[in-house]
């Protein structure tokens, strides 16, 4: 009797403390996986794709002026849960850039919840329409990326390299990696001028 | 009630070498940012070099008595022995929550935000009350699978951040001023909590050699430079704009996609933590009555928590119990005063013939 007792104490506290009680669907969960960001007319727009099981990727449309802005107006009025712990990538366009970039990395540094090794990478148009269309893309992408980390080491790939030559004093630039795509993605890599952001 | 019986000397300073790392794992800034590496690789030399001044009265005790202070003022102070195990017992109650309430912190803001922090101290000093029930024998050879973890821990941390070292921006170079250093000793002399211990608990150990604390220390030490030197070169600026550098190099850690060591470190911290409160109420009970007296265990595991919630919600007591400067002092007294002044109450007491 007394076991008994014991085992569904055990069996209540561990379903309540391993938060059993309360998950949820992978579908549900609104686990963010990528973001990019691109210019739509004179507004810059973050674009928050979903962790899914399906193909194809499932991606609400944010208007903001910066990264911190859009996570406050994505939990505020279209994704309540937004988790964004398990953010891989962040895709920023050439037109942008410049505008949103410094600060963006200067957020996400302060943010306990962000892996600080998450792939940062510039792009062209074609590769935000592109990843709009299959998750396969972003996985391309990264396999990308770490095999043009391999090949040059001196790229930085990543938020933690990014703010740290963006803390840096001294030097005038870095370089980080560029996608394009007319027929397949193509990454290479791009400098970017301290001064100018 | 445990009956006494002596374990070796080796596992019970295995025990202290895995608590005096948890210092480190702990770190929230407390260093000065104007230290460079090899400053701090001075400066951890500098700290650890006092602990050893701090080990050294109650090492004599071992050697000369194979005993420890609180067996000692049974045995020649009976008048002392309630004083003495009320001061121990405050001190290590002060001590506990010195790294109880970092811990939660930590665990609270980097892990688990959505519970409150006091369930998981709650939780917490359960787990320290039973082990501390089981007496130190016990914990410390639950030393042994913790050292073993924290081994495949730091490989993992240490490994996955290699590919992140950058040597070309963060040099060698030996730079900081006279403030940083004493701030940063100041830190590196904590560890020496680890002697109080000692001089409380060292009495139920067997086969002691001198070297046992020296090399304790020297991997303390190590351990030290090898996270100052991973967060220095590996995480860079980056470390200054986060809590608890270590966390933040177990999150960068990474075996090409593989990541998430950040599971390893919180486990090992846990560990580490609940090892220090474990001892820590193994001394007060040994203070107070044997080794592993349940009701002086709950009695003090109760006060520990009034004491937490009371800091969570007192900003001013929490500020007295995360001061380093008052840490040491006590510490001072505890592991160097009380055991040097037993070092002559013997002396003296053999010499009468007593």
């Amino acid at each position: 009797m007394r076991r008994g007792i014991s085992i569904l104490l055990i069996i209540a506290v561990a379903t309540v403390f391993s938060g059993c009680d309360n998950s949820r669907q992978i579908e549900t969960a609104s686990i963010i996986k990528n973001v990019s960001v691109d210019r739509r007319g004179s507004q810059v727009v973050y674009t928050f794709y979903r962790l899914s099981s399906g193909e194809t990727p499932w991606g609400i449309d944010v208007p903001a002026d910066s990264f911190e802005e859009a996570c406050a107006l994505a939990r505020d009025m279209y994704i309540p849960n937004l988790s964004l712990a398990k953010l891989e990538l962040l895709m920023l366009s050439e037109d942008v850039y410049e505008e949103v970039m410094q600060d963006d990395v200067d957020y996400i540094s302060t943010q306990a919840s962000f892996s600080p090794i998450a792939y940062v990478t510039l792009c062209d148009d074609t590769t935000i329409e592109k990843i709009k269309e299959t998750n396969r893309t972003q996985r391309v992408i990264e396999e990308q990326l770490i095999l043009l980390k391999k090949n040059n080491p001196s790229v930085n790939i990543n938020y933690l390299s990014i703010f740290n030559n963006f803390a840096r004093r001294g030097e005038d630039s870095f370089t980080v990696p560029f996608i394009s795509s007319e027929k397949e993605l193509k990454v290479s890599e791009i400098e970017i001028n301290r001064c100018i952001i | 009630m445990q009956t006494e019986v002596k374990f070796s000397s080796k596992r019970f300073l295995l025990s202290l070498l895995l608590c005096a790392c948890s210092v480190i794992l702990l770190q929230n800034n407390d260093l000065s940012s104007n230290a460079s590496f090899t400053f701090n690789a001075v400066c951890i030399a500098a700290g650890l070099a006092v602990c050893f001044l701090f080990f050294l009265p109650s090492l004599a005790l071992k050697k000369k008595t194979d005993s420890d202070v609180l067996s000692l003022a049974r045995r020649y102070t009976p008048k002392l022995r309630i004083p003495l195990a009320v001061f121990y017992a405050l001190y290590f109650v002060y001590t506990a929550l010195y790294f109880l309430l970092p811990y939660i912190d930590m665990f609270h803001t980097k892990y688990f935000p959505e519970v409150t922090p006091c369930l998981i101290t709650f939780i917490m000093l359960l787990g320290c009350a039973y082990a501390a029930c089981k007496g130190v024998n016990v914990i410390s050879r639950f030393g042994i699978f913790l050292f073993l973890f924290a081994l495949l821990t730091n490989i993992l941390m240490f490994g996955g951040s290699l590919s992140e070292l950058d040597f070309s921006h963060y040099g060698f170079e030996l730079q900081g001023d006279f403030n940083s250093f004493i701030q940063n000793t100041l830190y590196f002399v904590t560890p020496s909590f680890i002697a109080a211990i000692f001089a409380c608990c060292s009495g139920v150990t067997k086969n002691f050699r001198f070297r046992q604390p020296v090399f304790t220390l020297i991997f303390t030490g190590l351990k030290y430079t090898a996270i100052v030197f991973f967060v220095w070169f590996a995480l860079g600026d980056y470390a200054g704009r986060q809590t608890y550098p270590a966390f933040v190099l177990s999150r960068v850690a990474h075996f090409g996609p593989f990541a998430g060591i950040e599971s390893f470190y919180l486990a090992l911290a846990t560990m580490s933590v609940f090892m220090i409160v474990a001892l820590f109420l193994c001394c007060i009970s040994r203070g107070a009555c044997t080794d592993g007296d349940r009701k002086t265990v709950l009695i003090f595991t109760v006060i520990i928590f009034a004491l937490y919630v009371t800091a969570t919600y007192i900003n001013s007591v929490k500020e007295i119990l995360v001061n380093p400067v008052l840490l040491i002092l006590l510490t001072f007294v505890a592991a160097v005063m009380l055991p040097a002044a037993y070092i002559f109450v013997g002396r003296k007491s053999n010499a009468t013939g007593n």
